[in-house]
């Protein structure tokens, strides 16, 4: 394995705090969150548990180096488990078998034979819609993607997973962001707009009786 | 090429930008030396940030030359490198059949001097080809395929950017492994945004001249515009491009122009798009185009 220390990208001398800091930096960018339905979600996720191992030994041998100090393990990143126990695997629930298949092959980035299999099929239902869009999206043609999903969702509207890949499309999806880059390429929430939502929710407060902006 | 790819310039330090610079300077004289002087014409911003992502670690030899343009002094220039080489062999693949395109479709005299132009690039053409025998097949068939969804006016805005896409992908190939295709996921959404950005800004032109554009097809317009919930649609596809090159650029190897690199991506590429969108990319882009 490769130095703990270069992996998460500080001098052996690092304090702590600063292990701590470049862990957390480094768990931020590869969160699987940034990688749903990403086809370098495996790469990602190696990543994720080099950082993890990285960070593990330098907390044990720290522990083992000052023993009975203040310096304890529960320091150690609480979410971490989480990070690590993310899945990506669509469970199939429905009842063709077909399209069980197709689930696998998306899984396996097979995109090609699952479009191909799909696009043979002469029932165009809403898990079909579905599956289309997933298809689309891990191609990285997500306009067509959004609108299969938004017929799948229309079509069943109280399914629960069509539901919420209308939703994550909807929202712009989420992405790594280093500090001080926070624009996107929607519109832009400027420090103008800021002032004015705030002068407005100072106004609907003190209309309810409160106040938001005590001076106005 | 189209010049959406660049850095903000007021965000670099001065000792990145010096580097930015050091590498356009390289890849136009690189394009000098390997294709002669009419192709060093052909230096762009594009180009320039493939040649960033394509060199490795360790690639940076740098040399003062001078240039016609300041024939007064001298400028620090990355010398000739794998990533410059390839950047520079696959940017006269492109402009060869961009120009090709040209000649197909525009008024007879602007025809003619595509086809002058075609003639003068014609033996670089073929020595890049020889050099990327790979990009240059790739570059023939999808421009081909773009060609054929634009006759029978393709409404799908998905695939009609694809072959573009596809194209940019194809030049980050060679790099073999896990880079390969971190590199062609990055450089294939980077393809779509810049396809996507370009008929934006392209839109109230083709209208005027009824070319084709695949948002006149794919959303119904209003008075030659964009709807409102359309141009908030068109920038979240933008927006989930821009997420996968994201996710694709965080995972790449750290290199000495990883800033720069961030920059383009978290910086460049979104101020490019506000600009084309509020119509004001042009002077923006005149205002700003000296390096």
């Amino acid at each position: 394995m490769n130095d703990p220390y270069s992996v998460l990208g500080v001098s052996p001398n690092a304090s702590d705090e600063e292990v701590k800091k470049a862990y957390r930096d480094l768990a931020r960018k590869y969160h699987p969150d940034n990688y749903h339905d990403n086809p370098l979600a495996d790469l990602a996720s190696e990543k994720m548990k080099e950082i993890n191992e990285a960070y593990d030994e330098i907390t044990r041998s720290r522990e083992q180096g000052n023993s009975g100090s203040a310096y304890g393990g529960s320091s150690a990143y609480q979410q971490r488990q989480s990070y690590t126990g993310y899945q990506q695997q669509r469970s199939y629930t429905g009842g063709n078998a077909s399209y069980a298949q197709i689930r696998v092959l998306i899984n396996a980035n097979n995109l090609a034979q699952a479009e191909n299999m799909l696009n043979n099929m002469s029932v165009h239902d809403a898990e079909w819609n579905y599956l289309m869009g997933s298809v689309c999206w891990r191609k990285g043609w997500m306009d067509d993607a959004s609108r299969y999903f938004r017929t799948a969702s229309n079509m069943e509207p109280m399914n629960q997973e069509y539901r919420q890949a209308v939703q994550y499309m909807n929202q712009g999806g989420q992405a790594y962001r280093p500090a001080g880059a926070n624009m996107n390429m929607t519109n832009a929430d400027t420090a103008c707009n800021i002032c004015g939502n705030l002068l407005c929710m100072d106004c609907c407060c003190e209309m309810m009786g409160g106040d938001l902006i005590p001076c106005c | 090429m189209y010049g959406y790819v660049r850095p903000e310039k007021g965000e670099l330090k001065i000792r990145e930008y010096q580097r930015y610079r050091g590498v356009y300077c390289g890849l136009c004289h690189d394009l000098r030396r390997r294709y002669g002087p009419f192709c060093r014409l052909l230096v762009n911003y594009d180009f320039t940030f493939l040649a960033m992502l394509l060199a490795g670690e360790g690639e940076e030899n740098t040399c003062d030359k001078r240039c016609p343009v300041h024939p007064a002094r001298k400028y620090p220039c990355l010398g000739a490198c794998m990533g410059l080489d390839t950047a520079a062999d696959e940017t006269v693949i492109l402009a060869w059949w961009k120009l090709r395109d040209g000649a197909r479709d525009e008024s007879l005299l602007k025809s003619l001097l595509y086809r002058i132009a075609c003639l003068i690039l014609r033996r670089a053409y073929k020595k890049a080809t020889d050099r990327q025998p790979g990009f240059a097949s790739v570059v023939e068939t999808q421009l081909l395929r773009l060609n054929r969804l634009e006759d029978a006016k393709s409404s799908s805005l998905d695939e009609t950017a694809d072959a573009f896409a596809c194209i940019l992908r194809a030049a980050g190939e060679g790099a073999g492994g896990d880079r390969s295709r971190i590199l062609g996921e990055l450089l294939y959404h980077l393809g779509r945004i810049i396809y996507i950005l370009d008929a934006v800004d392209d839109l109230a032109r083709d209208e005027r001249s009824g070319d084709y554009n695949p948002l006149r097809y794919r959303f119904n317009l209003e008075e030659g515009k964009l709807s409102q919930p359309d141009e908030a649609a068109l920038r979240l596809t933008l927006q989930h491009s821009h997420n996968s090159i994201s996710a694709a650029w965080a995972l790449l190897e750290p290199s000495p122009y990883s800033e720069i690199i961030s920059n383009v991506i978290y910086l460049g590429l979104p101020t490019v798009t506000q600009a084309i969108f509020a119509g004001t990319w042009h002077a923006h882009k005149r205002e700003r185009s000296k390096i």
